[in-house]
């Protein structure tokens, strides 16, 4: 295998603490070029934190981080991002185009303005994602489905290599999750590389090739093939692993009762 | 037309410019979560002031100015340390900042006036409260150059500033200096609130940078707007005030200034066309009638169905307890009036009209809940009970399935087949 790219992202002897806490401890990963990668773990278990730590948002205790083989580089080659929804004030004075076209600020560099070639590309990102039709729309004004789809808008407007996804499935409707998936595979299509931390067990191996089972230290990191088994997943859950397959059964077996119409509640919503 | 007198003009060109800057630069501050940090600020300028005056002994705007400057400064760095790594709430280290270095100021203005009551209590009072009467043409025009500077650095930063404000995890990402970035803005805050400190003084300072643009806010929903306004509302409320003080001597300028101010941030509140109360108290009064309206002709068709060859009672309505008598008798006539139902011999009749939006609305209430029944990974933010079509909310496919198995289970309401999806 001499000759083969450089991983996309490389971890080394990563350890993040809060005073002393630890949140990671001594990750030592490499993400294959090209791929649709999940992150996959319990609440609490560092998977955000790693996110951040491979953006350079959070200082590591120790380690380091290599993108294509080289030092962490920001703007023009660095990473796209689609942090969590509850991240941001949906409140703030912005209309969608407006966020999309923060994904095209890095190339444009200091004091100049986007113009109609970072338009056109922030409005082919929303066209990505199913929302042109919304481009004027206040973002406060929006659904949760169609927010994480703005936040993916403006990741695609970055036009990265590699790109890194905190949730972007938690509490997406039917529809943007499809979408969303949809672009996933149209990014893998183009050879980038998308590290995706996700939180449903049952997708993981339907959306990605290669997962990363997190819990404070890496538990096991390779092809779905060979990594997704229960034992691995045993590892990484512990006992809640057992809850989760009684919640699955229980919910298999229940049944949903009738329903009649009701008079719609009263006004107070 | 007042007639403006040259001390007048002067001090309406310095408060003017400083309404001007205030507001494009408090929209940031407001944007950035600084409003609070920014009354600490003003109230940290106090002992500066007073060092100042006590090292120099000149009453001399620059020298004075200085000497805010500096310790407003520390106090911010002051709240930036304590409040680093979640050491301290920031909430509880603005306050802590800001009074203690106000209580030094008011002690250090005491010690001032025992010790030289004269050359020192006009001075020093001012600035507590503001006093701009005897602005000199110079300084008037320092506040005006500084003014437009401020507006040339918005302009030139707006960019940066908007994803710096919205998301500054994102702005890191991308490779901005977000510290140098936030530096800057902090600097441009610090300034002009030291520039309003001479007008409004120490204690009200904050207010200029503050209402204004939360006035603005109310009105426009996008970045550059909001910092167009909010610099006009600045303007205008220093004009009003200033104009006001000119009119009656005894009434303070800068209270005035930021009196004009709140008078437009209540106008803005009560009558703003979108997020103002009466708008909203407006359009909650209507959502609330048409859901009472559609509720009546949703249990009449209920009653029908339950029971298609009987006409539905007042008696039958009344039993389900969801109006009182006379509120029933309301809806109903209201009803009537609208040609959805008549008084038949037997009962309440629905006519064409009415049963078809009957139907309606009965099959959308049937397919929301079929479909927080039958999806568990949903968009809550679509559903809309008040909506009677449901075709543009939800994708054309998952209605038919949500019709389907309420047809399975005998609950599509008849009439309804026709309507659009």
């Amino acid at each position: 295998m001499s000759g083969a790219p450089p991983p996309a992202i490389e971890v080394h002897d990563l350890t993040v603490s809060y005073h002393a806490k630890p949140v990671l401890w001594d990750i030592d990963v490499e993400i294959p070029a090209g791929q649709l990668v999940g992150v996959v773990g319990p609440n609490g278990a560092g998977k955000s934190t790693l996110l951040r730590a491979i953006l350079g948002l959070v200082r590591p205790a120790s380690g380091w981080v290599r993108i294509d083989g080289e030092p962490r580089r920001r703007g023009r080659h660095g990473c796209g991002y689609v942090p969590q929804r509850e991240s941001v004030d949906w409140d703030f004075p912005v209309d969608v185009l407006d966020v999309v076209l923060m994904g095209t600020y890095g190339n444009l560099g200091w004091f100049r303005r986007p113009g109609r070639r970072e338009r056109e590309r922030a409005m082919h990102a929303l066209e990505q994602v199913g929302m042109q039709d919304l481009a004027r729309r206040q973002i406060a004004e929006l659904s949760g489905g169609q927010q994480q789809r703005v936040f993916l808008a403006r990741a695609l407007a970055q036009d990265a290599p590699v790109y890194l996804m905190d949730e972007p499935f938690s509490g997406v409707d039917a529809a943007t999750e499809a979408a969303i998936f949809e672009v996933l595979r149209t990014l893998r299509a183009a050879g980038r590389t998308v590290v995706v931390v996700h939180h449903d067990l049952q997708t993981v191996e339907e959306y990605f090739d290669h997962v990363l089972l997190l819990n404070l230290r890496l538990v096991a990191a390779g092809p779905i093939r060979d990594t997704f088994t229960r034992e691995n997943l045993l590892a990484t859950y512990g006992g809640r692993l057992t809850l989760l397959d009684e919640a699955a059964e229980a919910v298999r077996r229940g049944s949903v009762d009738t329903t009649a119409w009701r008079p719609p509640p009263d006004g107070a919503s | 037309m007042i007639p403006v007198e040259y001390n007048t003009a002067v001090v309406l060109l310095g408060t003017a410019a400083l309404g001007l800057a205030a507001g494009s630069t408090g929209s940031l501050a407001l944007l950035r979560g600084r409003a609070l940090l920014s009354d600490a600020l003003a109230h940290a300028t106090l002992p500066g002031i007073c060092l100042a005056f006590l090292l120099t002994g000149s009453r001399s705007h620059p020298a004075l100015l200085l000497g805010a400057l500096a310790t407003g400064a520390l106090g911010v760095v002051l709240v930036a340390a304590l409040s680093r790594r979640g050491r301290i709430k920031e909430d509880a280290a603005i306050g802590a900042v800001l009074a203690c270095f106000f209580g030094a100021g008011i002690a250090l203005s005491g010690a001032i006036q025992r010790r030289s009551p004269d050359a020192a209590q006009a001075g020093l009072d001012g600035f507590l409260l503001g006093q701009p009467a005897g602005m000199l043409l110079s300084e008037a025009l320092t506040i005006a150059g500084v003014a437009v500077a401020t507006l040339l650095l918005v302009a030139l930063l707006a960019k940066e500033w908007k994803l710096v404000c919205f998301d500054p995890d994102f702005a890191a990402i991308e490779g901005w200096p977000v510290r140098l970035l936030d530096l800057l803005l902090m600097l441009l805050i610090t300034t002009t609130v030291v520039l309003a400190l001479p007008a409004v003084g120490v204690v009200l300072a904050a207010a200029i940078l503050i209402i204004p643009a939360t006035a603005a806010r109310l009105w426009v929903d996008r970045l550059v707007p909001m910092l167009i306004l909010a610099s006009s509302f600045g303007v205008l409320a220093s004009v009003t005030g200033t104009l006001l003080s000119a009119r009656f001597p005894a009434l303070p300028t800068g209270p005035l200034i930021v009196l004009a101010a709140g008078c437009l941030f209540l106008i803005s509140l009560l009558v703003s066309p979108r997020r103002g109360i009466v708008a909203r108290a407006t359009a909650e009064r209507r959502r609330r009638r048409e859901r009472e309206r559609r509720r009546l002709l949703g249990t009449i068709f209920t009653e029908q169905e339950a029971a298609p060859e009987s006409p539905v009672s007042e008696g039958a309505l009344a039993r389900r307890r969801v109006w009182g008598p006379g509120r029933l008798r309301a809806h109903l006539e209201d009803a009537r009036r609208r040609g959805w139902i008549r008084w038949g011999p037997r009962g309440i009749e629905l006519t064409d009209a009415g049963r078809q939006r009957a139907a309606r609305i009965v099959r959308a209430s049937r397919i929301w809940e079929q479909y927080l029944l039958s999806q568990a990974q949903i968009d809550r933010d679509l559903i809309d009970l008040d909506a009677e079509e449901i075709g543009h909310l939800l994708p054309p496919h998952l209605v038919a399935e949500l019709e389907r198995s309420l047809a399975d289970r005998g609950l599509l309401p008849l009439g309804s087949e026709g309507s659009p999806a």
